[in-house]
């Protein structure tokens, strides 16, 4: 018999969301998507490309619409950190010109600075009020990390001067769920670097309530959208892997889901930059690609509107997305080879497959069986 | 004295001093940083082109090609094939473009008392940003471009697509900015005709006469430009005077105490760079037109950045009929960077002005890492006795309105300026 059980409870999420209070009464979302020239076979088409990545049956595609549509029930704060603007840059170049960018310029626009008019004052009082108006309600987005403790003066923001970390831990607090978006406030990022002279750290190391991490630098502007439908239609946290990450997008390595695979199978490398392997499209392994350490969707979704990725282009994975970025990833043309990483599987990765790639085909499916079979077991407990 | 938080892409702080109802001097203070050049010291040197393009995700794409480009000049004979030089260029130029549609439509526009137009300003940026993720695989933070060259292997469908992005931005440049052929617009040289053309530019030019806003902004008229490629020239600019030589060796920076951020001189004195800077300097006929009849104000700033959209839309197309997809994409530099202990520098045009990097490697490690953003040189926080760019052009004003107009037509973004 079919089980129905998840598109009722999802169904009865969207009908509560539907008796909430719309921001704007004068304008819709779904208005304002037929107001900007998309049909509705757009749309549905749209929404059926996110129900996919959210790892849901077709059949759901009308919730994922509903949930677009419930989008204006739920306002959003965005808050800038210590951090370069990439995050919201990537945001804003979702699709041409989307349904998910017009999504997020109508519900976030209550405090996100870079797409704001509003200045000084006026930004601080925005954020006040939107704090106070939607208490309990609103989704708080942070992008950037945050320079932690004595040294929280390295991010001081606002007319009254404020740290970052007393802006975030104020904000965090009425929020319905918090989401970290990127690596910088997911893990402290690229200014966590050694010596992390700012000591800059993750969103959630200063506020004590849970934090969904959506880490990339940048991330996927369909992850960040995904995340926040996602929210929508469930109402609760994701499935998260060990570093909180949501499963439907981080839940497979680079490396699972590479175009090149193929290539690491058959033990085809580019050797270096510009030679007949990276005309042939061979695996980047060598050259430093950190894929098989790396947890992420990139392969699936790209960047750009599904333009390209970096493995697309050539370059390999820098490993974006895993804490410790970039301390953990460096050197960059150079693979981590024998170096114990410590993965979420205890630096398991798939370097015992890649290290030993020269001897021959049958032994590396071996191995790769076996590596496969040792990471199910470790895996099991946490899920 | 009243204060006044600035948004821009990042913070700063400007202090307004009034002295009878009149702008006497601005306090200019970042109050955020995150110490980038610290972190770079110590580790392997093409570590930075990981690490750097995220000094800023503005404008991150001119970071990497910066780094490079001062990594390469580490070496003594490093070859560098034609291809990849045009490839590294185009997509600078297309950060460029999208950088000035996002600055117009999100930042400009809502100073006018217009609705800030969000779509009108991501359409534009997203083709661009597609262009660049074409060759760079995502954008923003890409680090394709490698000592010795570039990793992609682009194909003629790439190219094809490529044309296409750069065809239906300038649709929408004749569509909306200024409804006129891009060829004719490129070629005019009055600016006084472009006001009674039809496009968003040409309605904020006409706003700025109507309200009697030419005379503002106005500086020290004083312009600098390092970056050199195909289509900016370095040089400097005094009123006209235009001269070719000029040597990075003479770029002060030095430590503001109140401030996370540091000042930048040219021969102790503070230089404008960006959009405007590089016209002068480049003789661009209309700009200089505009120049002749409204100094270095607002109106020859951001007609100088708009205008900048079209002729790099144009230029690129050029380069790429110079591309040659047989040649190699990447060339072996001949030592190790392991072996090499070298210093170097760069200066590339980002979109708002001169970026320059100097680094030091001993043994393939990072010794000393200095970063010159563009918006150090226009921020400069100056004292009253030797005031910064920015600063100048603000003094005298009677209201913070018209001083916030001024101080965004330089276009300022603090992300960077105090990485």
């Amino acid at each position: 018999m079919k089980d129905n059980s998840l598109f009722n409870k999802l169904s009865s999420r969207l009908d509560e969301l539907s008796n909430l209070p719309k921001l704007d009464d004068e304008v819709s979302i779904s208005k304002l998507i037929e107001e900007k020239g998309f049909s509705r076979r757009e749309f549905m088409g749209w929404a059926g490309a996110m129900t996919s990545m959210l790892m849901l049956p077709a059949s759901f595609t009308p919730l994922v619409a509903k949930a677009a549509e419930m989008a204006d029930r739920l306002p959003l704060v965005w808050l800038h950190m210590a951090e370069c603007t990439g995050c919201s840059e990537s945001l804003l170049r979702s699709a041409t010109p989307s349904i998910d960018s017009l999504i997020f310029d109508y519900i976030s626009l209550e405090y996100h600075e870079t797409i704001m008019a509003a200045a000084g004052w006026q930004a601080e009082q925005n954020l006040e009020h939107a704090i106070e108006k939607y208490k309990g309600r609103y989704i708080l987005m942070v992008e950037g990390g945050i320079p932690h403790g004595q040294s929280d003066y390295f991010l001081t923001l606002g007319a009254h001067a404020r740290t970052g970390e007393e802006i975030a831990v104020n904000a965090s607090e009425h929020a319905a769920a918090i989401f970290a978006i990127g690596t910088c406030s997911s893990f402290g990022g690229v200014q966590a670097a050694a010596p992390n002279p700012t000591n800059a750290t993750a969103l959630s190391n200063v506020i004590s309530k849970p934090v969904i991490n959506v880490p990339g630098c940048p991330p996927s502007e369909s992850n960040i959208v995904g995340t926040l439908l996602h929210f929508i239609l469930y109402g609760t946290l994701p499935a998260l892997d060990v570093y909180n990450r949501p499963k439907w997008a981080y839940g497979l390595r680079i490396h699972d889901a590479c175009e090149r695979r193929g290539r690491f199978d058959a033990g085809e490398f580019v050797q270096q930059f510009g030679d007949d392997g990276a005309k042939n499209g061979y695996c980047l392994y060598k050259v430093g690609c950190k894929g098989p350490y790396t947890f992420n969707n990139c392969s699936k979704q790209k960047f750009n509107q599904g333009t390209s990725w970096p493995v697309q282009a050539g370059h390999g994975c820098m490993g974006c997305s895993e804490p410790d970025f970039w301390d953990a990833m460096g050197i960059v043309h150079e693979p981590l080879g024998n170096r114990l990483y410590h993965t979420a599987f205890g630096g398991m990765g798939s370097d015992a497959t890649a290290d030993k790639i020269g001897r021959g085909i049958l032994t590396v499916t071996a191995i790769g069986i076996a590596a496969h079979a040792l990471i199910s077991v470790i895996k099991k407990p946490k899920d | 004295m009243i204060k006044l938080i600035e948004k821009i892409e990042g913070e700063a702080k400007l202090n307004f001093n009034f002295k009878d109802a009149k702008i006497d001097f601005v306090d200019i203070e970042f109050m955020s940083t995150r110490n980038i050049e610290n972190i770079l010291k110590g580790k392997s040197a093409f570590d930075a082109l990981v690490i750097n393009p995220r000094v800023c995700g503005i404008c991150g794409h001119a970071h990497l090609i910066a780094t490079v480009q001062a990594l390469e000049n580490c070496y003594d004979n490093l070859e560098l094939s034609n291809k990849a030089k045009i490839i590294r260029e185009l997509t600078l130029n297309f950060e460029l473009i999208q950088n000035h549609f996002k600055w117009y439509y999100l930042t400009m526009l809502p100073l006018f008392g217009q609705k800030q137009q969000v779509l009108k300003a991501t359409y534009p940026s997203q083709l661009m940003g597609k262009a660049i993720a074409l060759f760079g695989g995502q954008y923003p933070h890409t680090s394709y471009a490698i000592v010795g060259g570039v990793v992609c292997e682009i194909t003629e469908m790439d190219i094809i697509k490529l044309q296409h992005y750069i065809a239906q931005t300038i649709k929408f440049v004749e569509d909306n900015l200024v409804k006129i052929d891009s060829e004719n617009f490129l070629t005019c040289k009055d600016a006084d005709t472009l006001l009674d053309y039809e496009g968003d530019l040409p309605d904020i030019l006409r706003q700025i006469k109507k309200e009697k806003l030419l005379k503002y902004g106005k500086s020290y008229d004083r312009f600098i430009s390092f970056g050199e490629n195909s289509y900016f020239k370095k040089g400097k600019s005094l009123q006209t005077k235009v001269s070719h030589n000029i040597s990075i060796e003479h770029v002060k920076e030095s430590e503001i105490p109140s401030s996370f951020a540091k000042n930048v001189s040219f021969k102790d004195k503070y230089y404008e760079v960006g959009p405007l800077a590089r016209a002068m300097v480049n003789k661009t006929p209309l700009i200089a037109d505009a120049h002749k009849k409204y100094g270095d104000s607002i109106f020859s700033r951001i007609l100088a950045r708009v205008c900048e959209i079209s002729q790099l839309l144009e230029h690129s197309k050029k380069l790429i009929k110079d591309l040659d997809l047989s040649e190699p994409s990447y060339i072996e530099p001949s030592l190790d960077i392991s072996q090499l202990s070298a210093s170097g520098y760069s200066a590339v045009e980002a979109a708002r002005g001169t970026l320059i990097h100097k680094v030091e490697i001993e043994d393939g490690m990072i010794k000393n890492y200095e970063i010159i953003t563009p918006t150090q040189w226009n921020l400069s926080g100056g004292t009253k006795d030797k005031q910064g760019v920015s600063q100048k052009a603000m003094i005298g004003l009677s209201d913070i309105k018209t001083a916030e107009l001024v101080f965004k037509s330089f276009d300022v973004c603090s992300v960077c300026t105090t990485h």
